[in-house]
């Protein structure tokens, strides 16, 4: 038998029955099973089961944030090369990048894995997968900068409010990961806003640098002439070269992900193209308004798309099947709503640049409320059977 | 022939597919009349221990209408009654003699058949015991003889995907499901005969009763599944269904006289190709299933069946045995393996690129988490429930919310609780759901 295998065979003991560490049995039972795959026989009809679980299919949702992940840290250190006038080969760049992002990972996990077992531990039930999708996504949404205390802090905030006063994974209304970064943007405000920090290993911890989103044209310019002025090219926001939180900057990542859990059916197409759609629809609208050309107004909807933590948040964020609608019409028209929401607030709200989170948290509200038009109309076209 | 097309299912081919030829097992020592398959029974016993017992004797009826009799399969002597749980009825077992002594009725033609009144018929039928036959929806109760149904339909196919072939079902008996489409005539002014695609080919001079056909996909066959998609008003929801194999029993009850008791099962393993076999109602699952590996499941349905035990007996309603392996092993990192031969409805498996028939197992491939609302049982449900927000009505005790989402169209036919992610038992809340409120009702 595998060695591994006798060292959680033989400690088993300890933490199940009457053993020492009886209370830490949801831990024991979470590292058990992450290496050891569970598969206990069926004791209820239907006795064959699909292989797909909780586990994998969180799993899928890592393994589509990884091209956004490595991205993120990479582009984390190149903005601190630009910053402080150097410019750094890949490896450098990825490496000082991982300085930055490494440990707000690890924060993350570290602090979200002592709620949930607190929890697991006093409820009694099994540690769920749903922390480790929020534990990755929380992190992509900070600005590299961040004080390790406030990730602490924030998603104490996502996983305790967000997620375990409804219950745990499956019950809570609000995205956590989303819940945990709000809490941050209004508590935190200077560190969080849209001028986001720089990481940079100067003197100064930090160069303020400004994102697109807050770019305002100085009078008779164009948006888009200030924005390319800035060195906010469409080309560069799709590609993700631009200062911004860890991994909202680059669409191109974000589109490889979302194409993989579109492909795998993990994440609901119709959330993602229904977003897409409604935030090209409102910045079609706007743009065709007289007026406002030197405002986001004028940007036209591809900027609305690459710029911002649009594509990221409908992607990773909105798609999170616990606080999105359950009903495919209600998909639709909860994903439209976030981009018409999204263009509104960044176009119409001079307090919030930025207008993706905001949106997505205001329809994770509304879903239960979509399902349920949904449900009630599905219903009355059934031919009634009681 | 009409097409029924039914989107939603299980796609997957699987591997161990009866062959289409038959044998003929040797007589079994014990048969028993069993009362595991029958839906929402009371039993009330008609035999002691020690009785001896003709074929076609009332072992059994339902106290709900005394009139509905389970009747013996053999001749023989009653060896033993065996009880379950809170002294629920399972099985009476018999011990076969070797002559076989028949309690015989008037046999009718087959030019009378359409001519007789339906309550000779119906009495008839209850006292030869196959009135059983008949189910009625929306439960799939024993079928209530004072109910006019709106239509009843036949259905060719089984409750598994490797129920025996209507080809093998029909060899020398068609006339009788003949005569037996004759005599529905008497209890319904519609009759809908389907049939599976893939069973089609192989019917040649026998299509010409089939009214419907529907795809290929588990469980677009079942009659319950069927009636979703004819229905038009409230009232079909009442109507009755009946297998082409149990109206043959019918028709050659009405015909001979004398209690049929032959029965085509398959027992199906995921490593060979059985034939069909031929053997009598009641028969001991071990003779049939054979040498067993260790731990393997014995299910009579992998999707909607029950499980048995070796030492029990066939029921009346059941005809194909499956044999599920195993596989409880405990894999390194297998929540993240590529699984290029693990069978799944996702598209999260290499294995849904190849269409290589596949094996199942009988295990659960994870651990039961809370619902995240994923959409999966949505997705593959046949009757277009959802059933996740049944799920939820029915744990708040929301009857009324449930029954309005379609609770009653269910077809339990599990692939629900098949595809969750989060293991949750869906056909079972659904199932007992539905038994509550019938038990409600009464």
């Amino acid at each position: 038998m595998n060695p591994f295998k006798k060292l959680i065979n033989s400690s088993e003991k300890l933490f199940t029955g009457s053993g020492k560490l009886k209370w830490l049995e949801p831990l024991f039972d979470a590292t058990k099973s992450f290496f050891f795959f569970p598969s206990p026989k069926n004791k209820h009809t239907p006795f064959v089961r699909d292989n797909l679980d909780l586990k994998r299919f969180m799993s899928f949702v890592i393994l589509s944030l990884l091209p956004v992940l490595i991205f993120g840290i990479y582009n984390t250190g190149l903005q601190a090369g630009i910053a402080k006038g150097e410019s750094y080969t890949f490896i450098q760049a990825f490496l000082l990048g991982s300085r930055y992002v490494v440990p707000i990972i690890l924060v993350t996990y570290g602090v979200g894995f002592f709620w949930e077992i607190l929890f697991a531990s006093i409820r009694k039930h099994k540690i769920s997968e749903g922390l480790l999708v929020t534990g990755l996504l929380f992190p992509l949404t900070l600005p590299a900068t961040i004080p390790l205390w406030q990730v602490a802090l924030g998603i104490s905030f996502g996983v305790v409010i967000g997620k375990e006063l409804f219950g745990g994974t499956g019950r809570n209304i609000l995205n956590p990961a989303l819940t945990g970064r709000a809490f941050l943007f209004f508590s935190y405000p200077i560190s969080m806003s849209g001028d986001v920090w720089i990481a940079a290993t100067s003197s100064v911890d930090g160069v303020s640098g400004a994102t697109a989103l807050s770019i305002l044209a100085p009078e008779g310019e164009k948006i888009t002439t200030a924005l390319t002025h800035s060195g906010f090219t469409l080309s560069r926001l799709f590609l993700g070269f631009v200062p911004g939180s860890i991994g909202e900057t680059s669409a191109l990542c974000c589109i490889i992900g979302a194409a993989f859990l579109i492909i795998t059916r993990i994440a609901n197409f119709r959330i993602i193209i229904g977003g897409v759609a409604g935030l090209m629809a409102t910045a079609i609208i706007f743009y065709l308004i007289p007026g406002g050309s030197d405002s986001w107004m004028n940007a036209g909807p591809l900027y609305h798309l690459c710029a911002g933590g649009f594509l990221f948040g409908i992607s990773f964020m909105a798609t999170d099947p616990v606080s999105a609608p359950g009903t495919n019409p209600g998909r639709w028209i909860f994903g439209f709503l976030i981009g018409f929401l999204t263009v509104t607030i960044r176009v119409a709200n001079p307090a919030f640049v930025e207008g993706t989170m905001l949106a997505i948290l205001f329809m994770n509200v509304f879903s239960p409320l979509l399902d349920h038009i949904v449900m009630k109309y599905n219903a009355s076209k059934r031919i009634p059977n009681v | 022939m009409e097409n029924i097309k039914i989107l939603k299912g299980f796609k997957p081919t699987l591997t161990g597919m009866p062959d289409l030829s038959t044998i003929q097992i040797p007589e079994p020592e014990t048969i028993a009349v069993s009362a595991m398959d029958i839906p929402f029974i009371r039993p009330k016993l008609l035999v002691k221990e020690n009785d001896s017992v003709k074929t076609g004797t009332p072992v059994f009826c339902d106290k709900r209408n005394n009139r509905i009799q389970y009747v013996s399969p053999g001749t023989g002597i009653v060896k033993h009654i065996l009880f379950g749980e809170r002294r629920q009825l399972k099985e009476v077992v018999i011990a076969l003699e070797k002559t076989e002594d028949f309690v015989r009725f008037e046999p009718i033609s087959s030019e009378q058949m359409d001519k007789a009144s339906r309550s000779t018929m119906t009495a008839q039928l209850q006292q030869g015991g196959l009135w059983q036959c008949f189910r009625q929806f929306p439960y799939r109760d024993t079928a209530d003889e004072t109910h006019e149904p709106p239509m009843i339909i036949v259905s060719l196919n089984g409750n598994d995907p490797f129920s025996p072939h209507p080809k093998v079902v029909f060899e020398n008996e068609f006339a009788f499901f003949e005569s037996g489409i004759k005599l529905l005539k008497l209890f319904s002014k519609r009759i809908i005969v389907t049939s599976r695609q893939g069973s089609l080919q192989r019917l040649n001079g026998h299509k010409d009763l089939i009214t419907h056909v529907v795809s290929d996909s588990y469980p677009a066959w079942d009659p319950a599944v069927v009636l979703y998609k004819l229905k038009q008003t409230p009232k079909e929801n009442m109507s009755w269904c009946i297998t082409a194999e149990h109206l043959i029993l019918i028709a050659k009850f009405l015909l001979t006289g004398i209690y049929p008791v032959k029965r085509v099962i398959t027992v199906t393993r995921s490593t060979d190709k059985k034939p069909h076999i031929i053997t009598r109602q009641g028969a001991p699952v071990k003779n049939l299933v054979g040498s067993l590996a260790e731990n393997s499941l014995i299910t009579t349905g992998r999707f909607n069946g029950r499980s048995v035990d070796p030492g029990s007996h066939l029921g009346f309603f059941e005809n194909t045995l499956n044999i599920i392996p195993d596989n409880q092993t405990e894999e390194l990192f297998g929540f993240i393996s590529p699984g290029l031969t693990k069978p799944t409805v996702s598209k999260t498996f290499l294995s849904c690129l190849t269409r290589t028939p596949k094996a199942l197992d009988c295990n659960a491939h994870g651990e039961e988490r809370a619902c995240i609302n994923c959409g999966y049982c949505t997705n593959i449900c046949p009757v277009d429930l959802a059933p996740s927000f049944i799920l939820k009505a029915l744990l708040s005790e929301d009857i009324e919310d449930a029954l309005s989402y379609g609770l009653l169209d269910c077809c339990r036919c599990g692939l629900c609780s098949y595809t969750c992610p989060s293991k949750i038992e869906l056909t079972k809340i659904l199932s007992d759901g539905i038994n509550a409120h019938y038990k409600d009702k009464e």
